[in-house]
């Protein structure tokens, strides 16, 4: 992160959006998040948070306001690789196998091969034996690691992730918030990430964007200042107790 | 494990099948109306060489129309595809073509293109353009939105989203539809080979039928049958081998509303055959002896000084096949559909029976016409009959696919509350069954029109078959073109009416299926 330090990696001004249907997803929201910082996003289910997410992707159109990416369009920073996303559903391709789907994003983002760094993220995600395994016949949770790896693998600049751990169980969880925040401080990704689990937004980032009901507003913004690499136990720690108090208190103020 | 019982089963039910068959030829009939395999085989002895170049001859015409067929197919959903507006025009002409009626218009290719192999290709090409191109388009389409975001994601556009994703995707939906259309295709063949060519398996099914040759009947036959399995099993295979899966057991997805409103889109499209039709005579520059234009279709049936015995003939004519081929699809669509519920209900019997019916189906059951009218005699009932059987088997397998489809967590839902096999079908399997049905029941539409035709070509003498045979004796193609056009008209009117319950009936028990 050390020289992207202090600039705006994704700024949202006025965005908004209605879907089709008058179902009003997101109401002007103003965002600026750091280069290199990992935010979360926590908020009721049904709230916009994956509406936002894709209006920041640019893979829809909002009605108002817009998005700047390292300052450029979301279409030219996806044009440019710059962009990573993995969805909410894992949307591997089922006649690829692991590797496979991690191989097609590369050649997507026009990027060579890297056949060994595609199996170091697998091994990262925990599927080290299952490389030439077709989705059908991985479980649920291996399929979101293995959307996860593939989001990683183009080595994009910004990455949004949408409940990329829903599925997957709790000591898996934890060995990717472990193993995952170092990769991306070493690369400076500027990483937006979409929780339920208020434990995890507090453990994996550096800011936690706590959104309203529908359509989604930001109620709190909440700093992260404990120190990085963070230990397993850091669930013991004050601070660590302080900030998921401070969110918690955010959400139940909704209802 | 699995498939090693399924072929040990296949191989004693061909055992059975075989011994069984002797048996009932010597018993029932001492071989005068079924041919046990003992006087199949000496038919075959008799002259192998005639037998074998007649299949070879007919294989060769079903596989350069299968090929033109398929890659018109092909072209046509990428055409579909490219340009949306276009969609239903391309869906509507496929259809058009896919409702011509092959025993009418096989005399006019006839003349038009001379005595070679022609016709026998154009009809077999006619035969499977439209069991390939809409699974295709369906395929092309069929893709989940989360997919392509991921190609968004990267900043990618249309072509890349075509070639890595929908080509893919499509691929299992291209395969279905070539199996279905690979006995079409000998079906195709031989429906012109019936119309006055000169080799061929049609040919000698012409002849044997002419002297009463039960064995050589049931010899061809069984060669036609046999080599259309072949070729189903043969691209099953291949499929398998190129999608790690067997393809998918669909017949047609259902209609969507066109874009345009049915009165426009209907209005388009006639206005699209006329003008296809017009043009291609103006091209081609053609005897107006030999090729009939719309007008003088028109002229022939509404003020021509003969016009009122023309109309009086085909309506005739019409009437009495209409009344042998309505009986008979209802009776294959009930017998279809009653018998995959009864089998599903049965436990156990389901995965037995699919094999067999989905073999079934790949027979091109007309080619046993003559059979069943020597069995039936050349009465109604032996024509309804083989209505019914052309319609059955397609109906069945979509049946037993569809009724399996049923939605697991909801059957578990019902046995949680302790329900019955017979609540479960009625609440939960049969409305699942229903999309499969209607695309059965519109798909058959064009077959229930073959079989009654060529039946009445080959051996009753009645209705429009008999008719038709007459006008190409006769070389009167007034007839021959009037009864080309009206008939067409009729199957896409009947098609669109299938077309238009299914809508109803599926927007209530199967909305999913409308959304595309
Ligand atoms: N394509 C769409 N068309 C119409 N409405 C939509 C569409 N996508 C989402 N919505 C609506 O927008 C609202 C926000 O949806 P969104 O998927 O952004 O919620 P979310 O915060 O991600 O919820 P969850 O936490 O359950 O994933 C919901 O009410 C949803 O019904
Ligand atoms: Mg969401």
């Amino acid at each position: 992160m050390p020289d992207s330090i202090g600039s705006e990696a994704i700024i949202c001004t006025g965005l908004a959006k209605t879907h089709p249907g008058g179902i009003e997803a997101v109401a002007p929201i103003d965002l600026r998040l750091m280069a290199g910082q990992t935010t979360a996003l926590i908020g009721p289910s049904g709230c916009g948070k994956s509406t936002l997410l894709r209006l920041i992707a640019g893979l829809d159109q909002p009605d108002a306001g817009q998005v700047i990416i390292l300052g450029m369009t979301p279409e030219k920073a996806r044009r440019r690789a710059a962009i990573s996303v993995a969805f909410q559903d894992p949307s591997l391709l089922p006649w690829l196998t692991v590797r496979g789907n991690l191989g097609l994003a590369r050649r997507l983002a026009r990027q060579r091969p890297d056949p060994v760094r595609t199996l170091r993220l697998i091994e990262l995600v925990g599927l080290a034996g299952f490389a030439d395994t077709r989705p059908a016949a991985l479980s649920g949770g291996m399929r979101q690691r293995a959307a996860i790896a593939r989001a990683l693998v183009t080595q994009p600049q910004v990455l949004l992730l949408d409940e990329p751990f829903g599925a997957v169980d709790e000591l898996t969880r934890r060995q990717l918030a472990r193993d995952l925040p170092p990769l991306w401080q070493e690369a400076g990704t500027t990483t937006l990430l979409v929780t339920h689990s208020i434990a995890e937004a507090v453990t994996l980032s550096d800011r936690i964007i706590v959104l309203s009901s529908r359509p989604a507003r930001i109620v709190a913004d909440i700093d992260v200042p404990l120190p990085r690499p963070r230990p397993a136990d850091l669930a013991e720690d004050a601070g660590f107790r302080a900030i998921a108090a401070k969110a918690l208190a955010a959400l139940s103020a909704l209802t | 494990m699995r498939q090693g019982a399924r072929v040990a089963g296949g191989m004693l039910g061909v055992a059975i099948l075989l011994i069984g068959w002797q048996m009932l030829a010597q018993a029932l009939y001492q071989g005068r109306l079924i041919a046990g395999p003992v006087g199949i085989v000496e038919w075959l002895g008799r002259d192998p060489g005639l037998a074998l170049r007649a299949l070879a001859r007919t294989l060769g015409n079903a596989a350069a129309g299968f090929a033109l067929g398929n890659l018109a197919a092909i072209l046509l959903a990428g055409i579909a595809f490219l340009w949306p507006r276009l969609q239903d025009l391309v869906t509507g002409l496929a259809l058009v073509a896919f409702c011509l009626p092959l025993i009418a218009t096989g005399p006019i290719l006839r003349v038009l293109m001379g005595p070679g192999e022609g016709p026998q290709i154009v009809l077999a090409a006619l035969a499977v353009q439209y069991t390939t191109l809409i699974p295709l388009l369906t395929g092309l389409r069929a893709v989940p939105a989360a997919w392509l975001d991921l190609i968004h994601s990267y900043g990618r556009g249309r072509w890349v989203e075509l070639a890595h994703i929908r080509a893919r995707a499509a691929l299992p939906y291209l395969f279905a539809g070539l199996q279905i259309g690979a006995p079409a295709a000998v079906l195709g063949a031989m429906v012109g080979e019936f119309t006055g060519a000169e080799r061929g398996l049609g040919v000698l099914t012409i002849r044997y039928m002419r002297d009463l040759d039960v064995p050589a009947l049931w010899g061809v036959a069984l060669l036609a049958a046999g080599a259309s399995l072949a070729a189903y099993w043969a691209i099953g295979g291949l499929a398998r081998l190129v999608l790690d899966t067997r393809p998918p057991v669909l017949l047609a997805p259902p209609m969507r509303q066109l874009r345009t409103g049915r009165v426009v889109g209907g209005l388009t499209l006639a206005l699209a055959v006329l003008l296809l039709w017009w043009g291609g005579l103006w091209l081609t520059g053609l005897n107006p002896f030999l090729a009939k234009g719309p007008w003088d279709v028109l002229a022939a049936l509404v003020w021509a000084p003969d016009a009122t015995q023309m109309r009086a003939a085909l309506f005739g004519a019409l009437r009495e096949s209409a009344g042998l081929a309505v009986p008979g699809y209802l009776a294959g669509l009930a017998a279809g559909a009653g018998l995959a519920i009864l089998l599903t209900l049965l436990p156990g019997a389901g995965p037995l029976v699919m094999p067999v019916a989905v073999a079934l189906r790949a027979i091109p059951i007309v080619t046993t016409g003559p059979l069943i009218v020597l069995f039936l005699g050349r009465g109604a009932l032996g024509t309804i009959t083989l209505v019914a059987v052309m319609v059955f088997f397609p109906t069945l397998v979509a049946c037993l696919h569809g009724l399996r489809q049923a939605p697991g967590h909801i059957l578990d839902l019902l046995r949680v509350h302790a329900a019955g096999p017979l609540s479960q079908m009625i609440h939960v399997r049969i409305p699942a069954m229903l999309p499969a049905l209607f695309a059965a029941a519109r798909i058959s539409v064009p077959t229930a029109i073959l079989a009654v035709t060529v039946v009445e070509w080959l051996a009753t003498g009645r209705g429009l078959g008999s008719l038709m045979a007459l006008a190409a004796s006769t070389s009167d193609f007034r007839m021959l073109w009037s009864a080309v056009a009206l008939i067409t008209l009729l199957a896409v009117l009947c098609h669109a009416v299938v077309a238009g319950l299914e809508r109803r009936v599926l927007a209530r028990y199967a909305p999913e299926q409308l959304r595309q």
